[in-house]
């Protein structure tokens, strides 16, 4: 913010498509998009990149083609961080206050936060955020407890963490554009980062992110960012069902039918009821019953919503999740979506509203987490600093660093 | 058998006649079936009748058992089917009397014998119809042969399609899990005499439960019950323990059993059969222990039919067997029973109609293998024991109308 102006890169490497921003900051107060790059994704199968040539390409083609539109070389981008290896868990330490008068000092915050933030990883993994949960003074919550009085201090963090060497194909992918990445930040965050007000997550509230590989999602609660998680199971899933269960050869025209006919929840009550493959009276349409289709696209968004559900645990409840269920993400526009996570969470379900200052040609929840990694890398830093301290500001780099002699020591 | 053809009850409520014991027979199908037979005969247990059926002569002399049949001398003249099941299923059409004599008057058969090979994949499936038409409740252990005997395995999956629809529960028992459960220095006999020891014990347990003085005992008709619908996957897993800790041992090994860890056995039960042998001194308190043990292995709320026997020579070891069946997406639901009218039919000397399921099994949906399509070739995407890749409806077992 030394300069007037500041331009933010923000990349997602999604399973479908590879999303590359450009945002301008003006005087830290407000945020134009001024360049787009998009690329059909290869290589790259349920969040993870296997095929690190052809992701590396796509890459940087929607690099390039931002850079291009935005008239403006980056130097860093922020990346958005995805993939089945990505796990976390949750650990709370208190200390209790050393002054004698009871009143929390400074030391006596950064205590806390060490402590609940050493944790032993298994060889190959790295952290990939620090989400620190609001502080409790014996038993009060608070965002800061500095100079207030109390006699134990708690921290809770929710650590998540992920697959060093798959990560660091990730950010190579980044790197080889010769463009560093500022910080990695998990894609429900983005997400959630931008689809919610501070209102609806000290409400608490459940994003949910569709993806093509992944389903993203994040649990606010006390206005903090309370549980994360990735399932490796998206909008491909869906297209891969019909194909299966349609005994359709080819995944394109699933996917067509999916996008047409696929349903959250079963609404065709007429079994005879069958639509066209294509339509067009071409040689080799073919006929397919709709509440087939409905059948299958339901039982496995069903499943999705039960298994996050079950993956959420005791963390979730209805009754702390007042704002309730945001879906987003490029499979969310399957009608029906929220009638079956309604059914599932039992709370009210809303589509995802990007905030007003996002175009019309970015408005489709294909693009949440992109636009997210914009507001998220600005706004709310991953780990942010206990108060009282300052940022070492590092980057990833450091970052990794420290994690990894975190574990040495 | 309790029933006699053209008496025109409804056969889940099949009364015994007071005063006559229930009969349960064990059919030892081809050499593997004749080992296991052997096994159980060395453990005497009264009132569980043992027959040896073979295409053999050798297995059979062999074989220290009063009930022997021998069948296909015609055919193989007393050597064998030689690995084909083809001729062993010509051998045993060629007798239907044996056939039948065999199975006469048995309320519970159990089949026990190797799919490998041409007896057992040949003879076992025509005696379970045959028991099946006689009135008896047939469950058939069967082992599969290892995925390396290549041309073996593809016979022997054709004869366990044949085999499930004319039994009420089959529970195959792959050998490649020996190899995983056989320790490195273990030599193949003893790594075989355990799949034995598995059946042997699946047979036993049932047995007990039957006959033993139980504290939650367990009859016919329950038995029915957990194995109402045939033709779905079925599920088996053994635990064991014994001493001060039997009860948490025999938990810990339940879930340890490698019949339970294949991915076949990872989905959850609808019907689960659990039943507890122990020693005098087993209390409810350690039945309730296990059965919430099971419960939460295998979670969703299963209909479970519990069974508790107590049996003085266990002494202070406990064993649990579990027995599931899965139905797969409603197809085949077909009630177990021939129905009274079949019976009735059969009893006017009407030609026995094919067995309608098995025309139907033909088309069934469930029995292609799971696949992942797109996935393929990815990772498996396992939560909770189920590979999410496998399309939803597919583990869910969702019909589909195309």
């Amino acid at each position: 913010m030394i300069s007037r102006n500041r331009y933010v890169g923000a990349v997602e490497i999604g399973t479908s498509k590879v999303v590359a921003l450009i945002g301008q900051y003006s005087r830290g107060r407000s945020l134009s998009l001024i360049g787009l790059g998009e690329c059909p994704s290869r290589g790259v199968i349920k969040g993870a990149v296997v095929d690190y040539k052809a992701a590396s390409e796509c890459v940087h083609h929607a690099l390039e083609q931002a850079e291009r539109g935005a008239g403006v070389r980056l130097d860093e981008v922020y990346l958005a961080q995805s993939g089945g290896h990505l796990e976390g868990f949750q650990n709370e330490e208190g200390v209790n206050v050393s002054a004698a008068d009871s009143m929390v000092s400074a030391p006596d915050i950064e205590t806390v936060c060490h402590l609940a933030k050493t944790r032993h990883l298994p060889d190959g993994r790295m952290v990939v955020h620090h989400l620190r949960r609001p502080f409790r003074l014996d038993g009060r919550l608070l965002p800061d407890p500095e100079h207030h009085s109390g006699r134990r201090l708690e921290v809770g963090y929710w650590t998540v963490h992920g697959q060093e060497n798959l990560i660091a194909d990730h950010i190579h992918v980044i790197r080889g554009y010769n463009v560093r990445v500022t910080e990695l930040i998990l894609s429900s965050l983005a997400s959630g980062a931008l689809l919610t007000t501070p209102d609806d997550r000290r409400a608490g509230a459940l994003v949910l992110d569709l993806g093509a590989g992944t389903t993203d999602y994040v649990l606010y609660r006390e206005g903090c960012a309370f549980l994360t998680g990735v399932l490796p199971v998206g909008g491909l899933h869906l297209t891969n069902d019909l194909s299966l269960g349609l005994r359709l050869n080819n995944q394109d025209q699933a996917e067509k039918l999916k996008l047409r006919h696929g349903r959250g929840v079963v609404a065709t009550k007429d079994r005879a009821e069958k639509v066209w493959l294509n339509g067009d009276l071409s040689v080799g349409d073919r006929q397919f019953p709709r509440q087939t289709i409905e059948q299958i696209t339901a039982a496995r968004t069903r499943e999705i919503f039960e298994v996050v559900r079950q993956k959420l645990g005791a963390g979730f409840d209805p009754e702390r999740t007042a704002a309730g269920v945001i879906l987003t993400g490029g499979a969310s526009k399957l009608p029906g979506l929220d009638e079956a996570a309604a059914q599932v969470f039992g709370l009210p379900v809303r589509l995802g509203e990007p905030p007003d200052w996002v175009g019309d040609d970015l408005r489709a929840p294909g693009f949440s987490t992109a636009l997210g990694l914009l507001c998220y890398g600005f706004a709310a830093p991953s780990d942010p600093p206990p108060p009282g301290r300052r940022r070492s500001g590092t980057g990833l780099l450091g970052k990794m660093f420290s994690s990894l002699f975190g574990f040495l020591l | 058998m309790s029933i006699t053809p053209d008496s025109g009850e409804l056969p889940l409520a099949r009364d015994l006649p007071a005063g006559r014991p229930l009969s349960l027979k064990v059919i030892g199908v081809g050499g593997a079936g004749a080992n296991i037979v052997r096994r159980l005969h060395a453990e005497n247990l009264p009132g569980l009748a043992l027959a040896v059926v073979d295409t053999d002569q050798a297995v059979l002399t062999a074989a220290d058992l009063p009930d022997r049949t021998l069948l296909g001398a015609a055919l193989t003249r007393g050597l064998g089917a030689g690995g084909d099941p083809a001729l062993g299923r010509e051998a045993a059409t060629a007798e239907p009397e044996k056939i039948s004599a065999l199975v006469k008057d048995c309320d519970l058969v159990f089949l026990v014998g190797g799919m490998g090979g041409g007896t057992g994949a040949g003879v076992t499936p025509v005696l379970a119809e045959a028991a099946t038409r006689a009135g008896a409740l047939v469950l058939a252990f069967v082992t599969l042969p290892f995925s390396f005997e290549r041309g073996r395995v593809a016979a022997a999956e054709e004869s366990l399609r044949t085999l499930r629809t004319g039994c009420d529960a089959v529970l195959p028992l792959p050998n490649d899990i020996l190899l995983q459960a056989a320790a490195e220095h273990e030599n193949a006999r003893h790594a075989f005499a355990r799949a034995d020891e598995w059946i042997g014990r699946a047979v036993k347990s049932v047995w007990a439960m039957l006959s033993r003085p139980g504290l939650i005992p367990l009859d016919l008709a329950k038995l029915q019950q957990a194995f109402a619908t045939r033709g779905g996957r079925t599920l088996f897993g053994l635990g064991q323990g014994a001493g001060s800790t039997a009860v948490a041992d025999a938990v810990a090994s339940l879930r340890l059993c490698p019949l339970l860890q294949s991915p076949e056995f990872a989905r959850k039960a609808d019907r689960l059969l659990v039943s507890i042998l122990g020693g005098p001194g087993l209390t409810l308190q350690d039945v309730r222990t296990l059965m919430d043990a099971v419960a939460e292995q295998f979670g969703r709320d299963p209909l479970v039919i519990p069974g508790a026997a107590m049996d003085d020579a266990m002494g202070d070891r406990v064993e649990i067997v579990v027995l599931g069946t899965c139905e797969l997406g409603g197809r085949r639901q077909t009630p177990r029973r021939a129905s009274a009218r079949d019976r009735a039919a059969a009893a006017a000397g009407a030609p026995e109609p094919a067995p309608a399921e098995a025309a139907q099994n033909e088309f069934a949906f469930g029995t292609e293998t799971e696949s992942r399509g797109y996935f393929d070739k990815t990772d498996r995407n396992l939560f909770e024991g189920q590979d999410l890749d496998i399309p939803t409806y597919q583990r869910k077992g969702i019909k589909l109308v195309l």
